[in-house]
């Protein structure tokens, strides 16, 4: 009788196993015989077109005859840039519960920026230009690993100076303990702050991203979003801008005239409103503040040891704050392609913010806000894949 | 008031390009408006999330499984419209053969979506929730077909 009951349980166990297995294998069959296929990518390919300008200010009054000699400063600049996924990997947890997934993006950027002094005869254009690579890997659970690193060139095309290469890279992990609360820890490597400086990446944000929200990403920004509608996102924020670049000495503005170029940087840190108007495919941004602790340096290669090849620089042969001016940035978001859906994923959210917190601000175009429901979105056209003629 | 005047000689001087630009931003964003499917999409997953009362621990691992299994279907379903919309006019017999073949085909496949899926999705929620999850879509379906009807009646 024992043994009957153990070949019967046997067997049970033994049809039990083969149900489940041939129960997916077949689902896969009849779906993969159709052999249709779905969009590779959560992301899109986006292009940015960010202009930001300054209007002029005099530079303090000084004894220093660089200073005298440079007059004012206004500053202008476009920057075209853009990301687009190359690979991206789906793998599920032992339950086939959890979706893992890993996303290699190109990123690109090409900057003009033009800052202008009165007191010069030829005004400067200087370019920085980089392409770069991008990996996010969601655990599929609680984290997600953000590592970027984006090589680029800098020159003063005016005077056609040389190239000079340099390196930013980013490595953050960023930990959703729920939709509402998120926290990341990291390293960068930015020019943000003008100088090289490899800083902690300190970021908490309370709030769904899709909702109200308050993110401090330090040392990127510190933003208040209000989703104003599904189209519409009003932000108050503060964040850095600047940069370190290849700058003529064709002006002799460093007295050792062995030097062709010297180094520029540049930063502001700039408070202001923004607005985010959001259409699909095609969307676009204007923000206006103030920008302050408006600095300008300029750094001899020479001068500055080349022992620390990696460091900071730390002589400088001028720098100076210009007072605190208005500031108009606006800016164009273009996405291109499908992408696979992930409505409230609290990670792929999360992939997306860092993507757009680290990378160039186009906005979280790609988060879904949440939507009241209007007599425009309903057409029989609108809700076409999900009916059947005998639903009516 | 230094601070005014200079950003009014800044838009004194630019004014015509900033007119231009605006102008172009709101032509644009009226033309490439949102797509239907989408914004509706939206509403279904905001309709649904109300309705599930979902706990952290399950909505975490149901949304990523719940979106995969709509991409699947959906696409099913569009590959068939669009292949009957390809062949719909001077529809030869091994057409419609075809279109047979692969209306069969995307039923089945719809079919075994759903059971996959639904097992996955009863593995994360429970039994309870998932009827709740069936209920609610077809509540959602309802809800549109009604107002839009409405809206023709009107």
């Amino acid at each position: 009788m024992a043994a009957n009951t153990n070949i019967f349980s046997k067997a049970l166990a033994m049809a039990s196993a083969l149900f489940l297995t041939v129960g997916p294998l077949a689902a896969q069959t009849a779906y993969d015989s159709l052999k249709i296929s779905l969009p590779k990518h959560y992301f899109q390919t986006v292009i940015i077109a960010d202009f930001f300008a300054k209007p002029a200010k005099k530079l303090p009054d000084t004894i220093d005859p660089v200073g005298r000699h440079l007059k004012n400063y206004a500053f202008r600049q476009m920057n075209l840039s853009f990301y687009t996924p190359l690979l991206t990997q789906n793998s599920y947890g032992a339950d086939s519960t959890i979706i893992r997934n890993s996303h290699l993006l190109l990123t690109g950027n090409y900057t003009v920026l033009k800052p202008v002094f009165r007191g010069l005869p030829e005004q400067h254009t200087l370019t920085k230009i980089g392409i770069g690579l991008r990996y996010i890997y969601n655990t599929g659970k609680k984290g997600v690993w953000f590592a970027d690193v984006a090589p680029f060139i800098t020159r003063d095309i005016t005077f056609e100076s040389k190239g000079y290469l340099r390196l930013s890279s980013t490595l953050v992990y960023s930990h959703n303990v729920s939709d509402r609360f998120n926290w990341r820890l990291g390293i960068t490597k930015s020019f943000y702050w003008g100088n090289r400086y490899y800083l902690p990446f300190i970021g908490i944000r309370i709030g769904r991203l899709d909702k109200v929200n308050l993110s401090i990403q330090i040392p990127r920004s510190i933003t208040l979003n209000i989703p104003v509608s599904s189209k519409c996102i009003i932000s108050a924020y503060t964040c850095p801008q600047g940069g370190l670049y290849s700058f003529s000495n064709k002006d002799s503005l460093y007295y050792n005239k062995n030097d062709k170029v010297f180094h520029f940087t540049q930063y502001q840190v700039n408070t202001g409103l923004r607005v985010d108007v959001r259409t699909g495919w095609f969307n676009f941004y204007i923000a206006t503040g103030i920008s302050t602790r408006n600095n300008i340096t300029f750094y001899s290669e020479a001068a500055n040891n080349r022992l620390r090849a990696h460091l900071p620089y730390n002589k400088y042969f001028f720098s100076e704050n210009s007072p605190a001016s208005l500031f108009l940035n606006f800016g164009l978001v273009l996405k291109f392609g499908k992408a696979r859906a992930f409505y409230n994923n609290k990670n792929m959210y999360d992939v997306m913010d860092l993507n757009n917190t680290i990378g160039d601000n186009s906005g979280n175009t790609q988060i879904p806000l949440i939507k009241k429901q209007r007599k425009e979105d309903q057409n029989l056209r609108s809700i076409q894949d999900l009916v059947d003629y005998n639903d009516f | 008031m230094t601070i005014c005047r200079m950003v009014y000689n800044l838009f004194m001087r630019r004014w015509r390009y900033i007119l231009v630009f605006c102008s172009c931003l709101f032509i644009f964003a009226g033309a490439f408006a949102q797509r239907d499917r989408d914004r509706v999409e939206q509403l279904r997953v905001s309709f649904i999330s109300k309705r599930l009362d979902l706990t952290n621990a399950e909505y975490e691992k149901f949304w990523p499984v719940y979106n995969e299994y709509n991409d699947k279907v959906k696409a099913v379903r569009r590959n068939l419209r669009q292949s009957y919309r390809k062949k719909a006019e001077n529809m030869t017999d091994a057409d419609a053969e075809e279109l047979y073949q692969l209306d069969m085909q995307s039923k089945q496949a719809e079919l075994d979506l759903h059971k996959q899926y639904s097992q996955r999705i009863k593995e994360i929620i429970g039994t309870k929730k998932l009827v709740r999850l069936r209920l609610a879509e077809e509540q959602f379906k309802r809800e549109m077909i009604n107002s839009i009807q409405q809206d023709k009646g009107d």
